[in-house]
């Protein structure tokens, strides 16, 4: 489980996160929803320590990072986190080397799905197989969480569905993935759980199936209820 | 592994290059020739104690980098200054012994001699001290140290120098401790409105109450001086030991041109004064003709040696305080030219007078330099030798230069 | 260890091209330079001997010999040294920034692998070390067969021969770079060991504070310089001297240690805790 704690983060005069909390438990599909600048991308680097927080804290397993916790944890940023001169295949050399995690069989699964040629210089790709660079070298890895920050912005609708599709596959299953979006259409029906960010705060955290079976309403019907108060 | 090859490439071509460059530099050192003193005539045990410092250069080469060498009865040993040893920097050999004997009175405190007096009971140590900023030189004091050596007590105070308002700049030449008063002899610069003087000074220091009871100025010569000028200089003396006498050679010299550009000095007129410390007598030494050379000349305490160079001879006049009566002077003989060379150097020890050339440029035509031991009071020659190249056949372009004597 | 060796293998292959690029324009040049000077002197030799009918003797005593100093001391020879020189500097802060800036987001992936930051920081200075060694251990190999070259060139009466170590010596903007003995190397080395990784410890605080970031590296680079140079400032201004030379000396390489230590944990520190992507 990742537990986010009262976080706190300000950026020169303004506070962007003014004491978020929320949790993200394994096996499940945890949702930030909010508008552009609410800081959804600033919570997730803080989860993997790649920005610093003035307050509160953040636990993975009950344990604050780590050097060790980035083989049960990883993030696919909106940009590529490889070098772009270097080949498909150098990128997975690379996270070979480094990472025990890696799994080669996972990534060449994943080469098949996106039909990706691993020879390929990454500088040389669209932008959705960029993306789809970057989602493999995430997915391959044997972790526990995977953070993903904004997968579809950007991408054209036929990746989109490739993408999508990766999240009913087996390679999700059973990991903790936080995403954030705000083009929910394309996966509502996959999320677990919602976490609503406004003004630097959680307006609601509920879970998605809850709100469906109880109360009947999907989650951007709840959405609007929040947002047009 | 075989992507690793870059990078070990490139650090294996390091440890070789870099590695085998300093291989060689400290290999290279080893080709240095050995000069020994060759014996002549005399007893070769006279020479076990001498040491001579100096520098060799391969002038062969483009390389004008000179290496420390030290002769002695067993040949020559090269140093190469390490770069610890160009930064700790290399004092006398007897400040280096204070410091190892007395590490914490030592600290501090300059290097120069004559800044030190030594007795059985105390080590002394005096210095001038003053500020300067852009216009002129104020606050002169003296430091003063003296260590006990029975009790390893210290007593550290500083006076203010009297009358200092126009001194310009000042030096200690020599400090003398006799019973329980300091002599402190200074050369100060004087500048004032009339004139510019250099000023040889006599400071006496009472210990007991740490303030100056006498300043004597016992000579005194101006810096400008039209004409004919005169030249003052204190003959050096042993400064481990205390003398309450002090011994100043006065010299009026006058400059000749010979042709074009160069010239030449000749002494029109020399006069040597013995002053005591405590009584503050002076008196007048009779002296020969010969020119005598300051640096060359010596006093250790009863008898002044005075030494010239005449020719290729050396001429010693002695001279015994106590009787009030000249020795008899005696020459010793230099080989080589009488053209080229510095004057040699000289040290008294024990009742012996050591002698050595300063150089050795085969290019000149100097193939060797002489070492002289001899009786300081009679002139017999004790040991007579030449310091050479031992190997005879090895190259022509080197140069040697000595510039300390000593005997351990 | 490992981690720390593959990051160093990783970050020198990143620049190895530029590197073999320098190293090839400093031979090149240098090369050039060996046949330009020794042309130009045989053509004075002809000139003189042959046109104006000087005798030989005379001209060596007018002109004297060649040697590889005539070479040492032009552009062709220094200009690529400089070229070198300008590189690795560069290279000292290009080597941070080339991760973070444009549409470059590597840094992610460094901050997340799963190792010790700070052994990116070691990888990164070890790197600029390896460049820098590689330039002078390279160019000790270049000179003597420069040497041959002017010995293939210009005939025996004529030249005068160096040897490395000798015209290494006596050039002085050389014995910076190879100190004539292995102590000197180390101590200079070091020193320029320390200043990059007070550099680096500047450009993390820039990484981690912008602005405030950049006044705070300064106000380091200020601290580590007088804390280095504080025994001296005492020695000559407060204590009257009171140091022996070589008191002074390991008092001096006990704050460089100190600097350096300084620096590695503040960088550390700044890595884990307070850089911001």
């Amino acid at each position: 489980m990742i537990e986010v704690k009262e976080i706190e983060k300000r950026y020169g005069r303004k506070k962007i996160l003014k004491g978020v909390s929320f949790t993200a438990e394994k096996g499940e599909i945890t949702c930030l929803i909010g508008i552009n600048g609410v800081g959804k991308t600033t919570i997730l680097k803080a989860i993997m320590a790649l920005t610093p927080l003035h307050k509160g804290q953040i636990l993975i397993d009950g344990k604050p990072i780590d050097k060790h916790s980035f083989e049960k944890i990883t993030f696919i940023p909106d940009s590529l986190t490889m070098l772009p001169n270097m080949t498909i295949n150098e990128a997975m050399e690379f996270m070979k080397d480094f990472y025990t995690c890696w799994n080669q069989k996972r990534a060449n699964e994943l080469l098949g799905f996106f039909r990706l040629e691993p020879s390929s210089r990454i500088s040389s790709l669209s932008k959705g197989n960029t993306a789809k660079v970057n989602l493999l070298l995430g997915l391959a890895l044997d972790v526990d969480y995977v953070l993903m920050d904004e997968p579809f912005s950007g991408i054209d609708m036929f990746s989109r569905e490739e993408i999508a599709n990766v999240f009913t596959s087996h390679l999700i299953e059973n990991r903790g993935v936080i995403i954030t979006t705000h083009e929910i259409g394309d996966i509502e029906h996959l999320l677990d759980k919602v976490v609503l960010l406004d003004d630097g705060l959680v307006t609601k955290e509920f879970s998605a199936e809850a709100a469906r079976e109880n109360e009947g309403k999907s989650v951007i019907d709840v959405m609007r209820e929040v947002y047009q108060k | 592994m075989k992507k690793y090859w870059k990078f070990m490439s490139i650090l294996v071509v390091i440890l070789l290059s870099i590695g085998t460059f300093y291989v060689k530099s400290v290999t290279s050192e080893e080709n240095h020739p050995e000069f020994v003193i060759e014996t002549q005539s005399g007893d070769a045990k006279e020479i076990e104690a001498l040491i001579l410092d100096g520098y060799y250069s391969d002038t062969s080469t483009m390389n004008y980098k000179s290496t420390n060498v030290k002769i002695s009865s067993e040949g020559s040993t090269y140093e190469r200054r390490s770069f610890l040893d160009q930064i700790i920097g290399e004092p006398p050999a007897v400040i280096k012994e204070y410091q190892e004997k007395y590490r914490t009175f030592m600290r501090g405190k300059g290097t120069d001699l004559n800044s030190f007096s030594e007795t059985d009971q105390v080590l002394a140590y005096a210095d001038v001290d003053y500020k300067t900023d852009s216009f002129h030189s104020h606050d002169f004091n003296f430091p003063i140290s003296i260590l006990n050596k029975e009790d390893a007590s210290v007593q550290s105070f500083t006076v203010e120098i009297p009358d200092s308002e126009n001194m310009d700049y000042a030096f200690m030449e020599d400090v003398q401790m006799i019973e329980d008063e300091l002599y402190l002899i200074t050369n100060n610069m004087i500048r004032s409105s009339e004139g510019s003087y250099d000023e040889k000074h006599v400071y006496t220091i009472d210990l007991n109450n740490q303030t100056i009871t006498n300043d004597e100025t016992f000579s005194q010569v101006p810096e400008r001086q039209e004409g004919n000028h005169i030249v003052a200089h204190i003959i050096r003396t042993n400064p481990t030991e205390a003398h309450d006498q002090m011994i100043l050679l006065e010299k009026e010299i006058k400059v000749i041109e010979d042709h074009e550009s160069s010239y030449r000095e000749e002494v029109v007129k020399q006069e040597g004064i013995s002053y005591n410390l405590a009584t503050k007598e002076k008196e007048s030494i009779p002296m020969s003709d010969l020119p005598i050379d300051s640096e060359l000349s010596f006093f250790d305490g009863s008898s002044i040696y005075f030494i010239g160079v005449e020719g290729q001879e050396i001429v010693v006049s002695p001279y015994h305080l106590a009787d009030g009566k000249a020795g008899e002077e005696y020459r010793l003989q230099l080989s080589g030219d009488a053209d080229h060379g510095s004057a040699p150097m000289t040290t008294i020890k024990d009742g012996k007078l050591y002698l050595s050339g300063q150089q050795i440029n085969p290019k000149l035509n100097m193939n060797a330099t002489d070492v002289i031991v001899a009786d300081v009071k009679t002139g017999d020659i004790l040991f007579k030798g030449q310091i050479t190249l031992d190997d005879s056949e090895a190259k022509n372009q080197y140069e040697l230069y000595l510039h300390e004597i000593h005997v351990e | 260890m490992k981690k720390y060796l593959q990051l160093v293998n990783f970050e020198f292959n990143r620049i190895v091209k530029l590197f073999t690029v320098l190293l090839g324009i400093t031979f090149v040049a240098q090369m050039i330079g060996v046949v330009v000077q020794s042309r130009s002197y045989l053509n004075l030799a002809n000139e003189k001997m042959y046109k104006e009918m000087m005798p030989q003797a005379e001209f060596l005593e007018s002109f004297g010999q060649m040697s590889f100093l005539q070479i040492a001391k032009s552009s062709w020879f220094f200009g690529p040294i400089a070229l070198c020189v300008a590189g690795v500097a560069f290279y000292i802060f290009f080597i941070w920034y080339r991760d973070w800036i444009g549409k470059n987001t590597f840094i992610y992936r460094l901050l997340m692998l799963p190792t010790s930051r700070l052994n990116i920081f070691f990888a990164k200075i070890t790197t600029i070390l390896l460049m820098t060694f590689g330039f002078v251990a390279v160019q000790l190999i270049m000179i003597p067969i420069e040497i041959m070259v002017l010995k293939a060139m210009v005939p025996n009466e004529f030249r005068l021969d160096m040897g490395v170590m000798e015209v290494v010596t006596i050039i002085p903007e050389l014995t910076l770079i190879f100190p004539s003995s292995f102590m000197q190397f180390i101590f200079h080395y070091g020193l320029g060991l320390l200043a990059v990784s007070v550099l680096f410890t500047g450009i993390l605080f820039e990484r981690s504070f912008k602005w405030k970031g950049i006044l705070a590296g300064l106000l380091y680079g200020a601290l580590a310089v007088v804390v280095l140079l504080l025994p001296l400032l005492l020695h000559e201004f407060v204590l009257n001297n009171f140091f022996y030379p070589i008191e002074l000396l390991v008092l001096e390489i006990i704050m460089g240690l100190l600097v350096l230590s300084a620096s590695i944990w503040v960088s550390g520190f700044l890595l884990k805790k307070k850089v911001t992507v």
